[in-house]
């Protein structure tokens, strides 16, 4: 006997996605999800927002791994609260995990919950955790050719970093051809260039950062 | 690897059909996944025979069925199906437009003895 089913596989997480957003939203909280391959800079790009704007915004940061304490360690050395999710090999963070580290968070505290997804350019965009907004991190190192290869996490990006410009002079990366295929891809996109080693560009990411939780925040100071 | 979870979550759909159905096997399971998801259905399968030992459905042949991608340019109106590298309109070469198929998963349907 056949029996129609037609019932959406990830359902669940798309609900525990929107029980997320409801909580965060009520307590006027902004949450921002990072993607991006293993070592594009994603932690360095979060120590440095919240060394730029640990003075106006109460940040947490929700940190994603297959293994290790490493990246949270490093936040909380900063002294800022700090969650780590060990996947124990799944290759992304799912609504549920997440909800299980906002159990953690002191939300009524808090104004920019930053989550950073395991390194991956595939399935971190095929989730969503109930983030207000997403940004990507391609790196200089990496090449310009991701947009083309990993289209759907580009054209699902509201903000893309590239990060690592210092390496600009010793990587065949063609900062028109990365601009030309991301605007293909996804036009509304901010592009920040930025090189969090020598700071160029960490003056854009953070007002980026701040106008984005002001805009989902009417009650911040600008 | 994120198919693992998505196995899970097939397994579970099927497990809750098949009690409802009063049914304690299930002979086949037939999932419908967009041709843009970035689902692999040989991956599926493999944890899917594992997984299901034990259960209703195991040894359950498990069938996919390929949804045909569809956007809408929302600069000139065309309908085309987008391909894999996500560019512009063919007629136009807008980069806006929705896609509206391409991405689903879901389980279509089982058959239950």
């Amino acid at each position: 006997m056949k029996i129609e089913v037609k019932k959406n596989i990830l359902a669940t997480n798309a609900g525990l996605a929107a029980e997320n957003r409801e909580r965060l939203e009520r307590h006027g909280v902004f949450m921002l999800n990072i993607m991006a391959s293993p070592g594009a800079g994603k932690t360095s790009v979060i120590t440095k927002a919240i060394e730029e704007t640990r003075d106006r915004l109460n940040i947490g940061v929700i940190e994603g791994d297959i293994a290790s304490e490493i990246d949270s360690l490093a936040i909380e050395a900063m002294e800022i609260p700090s969650i780590q999710i060990n996947t124990g090999g799944s290759c992304h963070l799912t609504a549920n995990m997440v909800a299980s580290a906002l159990d953690n968070l002191d939300l009524n505290g808090l104004d920019l919950i930053i989550i950073e997804n395991v390194g991956n350019l595939v399935c971190p965009a095929e989730f969503d955790l109930g983030e207000s907004a997403r940004l990507l991190i391609a790196s200089v190192a990496e090449g310009d050719d991701k947009p083309y290869k990993y289209p759907m996490v580009f054209r699902e990006a509201n903000v893309i970093l590239v990060n690592k410009t210092d390496l600009l002079t010793h990587c065949d990366f063609n900062l028109m051809r990365f601009h030309e295929a991301v605007r293909g891809l996804n036009p509304a996109a901010a592009i920040i260039e930025l090189s969090c080693r020598e700071g160029d560009g960490v003056d854009e990411w953070s007002r980026w950062l701040l106008a984005a939780v002001s805009g989902g925040r009417a009650d911040l100071p600008s | 690897m994120h198919e693992y979870a998505i196995t899970e979550s097939i397994l579970e759909i099927v497990e809750e059909e098949a009690i409802r159905a009063n049914s304690d096997r299930v002979d086949v399971v037939t999932v419908a996944i967009g041709e843009l998801s970035t689902f692999v259905p040989d991956s599926i399968e493999f944890y899917f025979s594992e997984m299901t030992r034990g259960t209703v459905a195991e040894g359950a042949d498990i069938r996919f069925q390929t949804l045909e991608a569809h956007a809408v340019c929302l600069a000139c109106g065309a309908e085309f199906r987008p391909p894999q590298a996500l560019c512009g309109c063919p007629r136009c070469g807008s980069p806006l437009f929705e896609l509206q198929r391409g991405q689903e998963l879901f389980v279509d349907s089982i058959e239950v003895a």
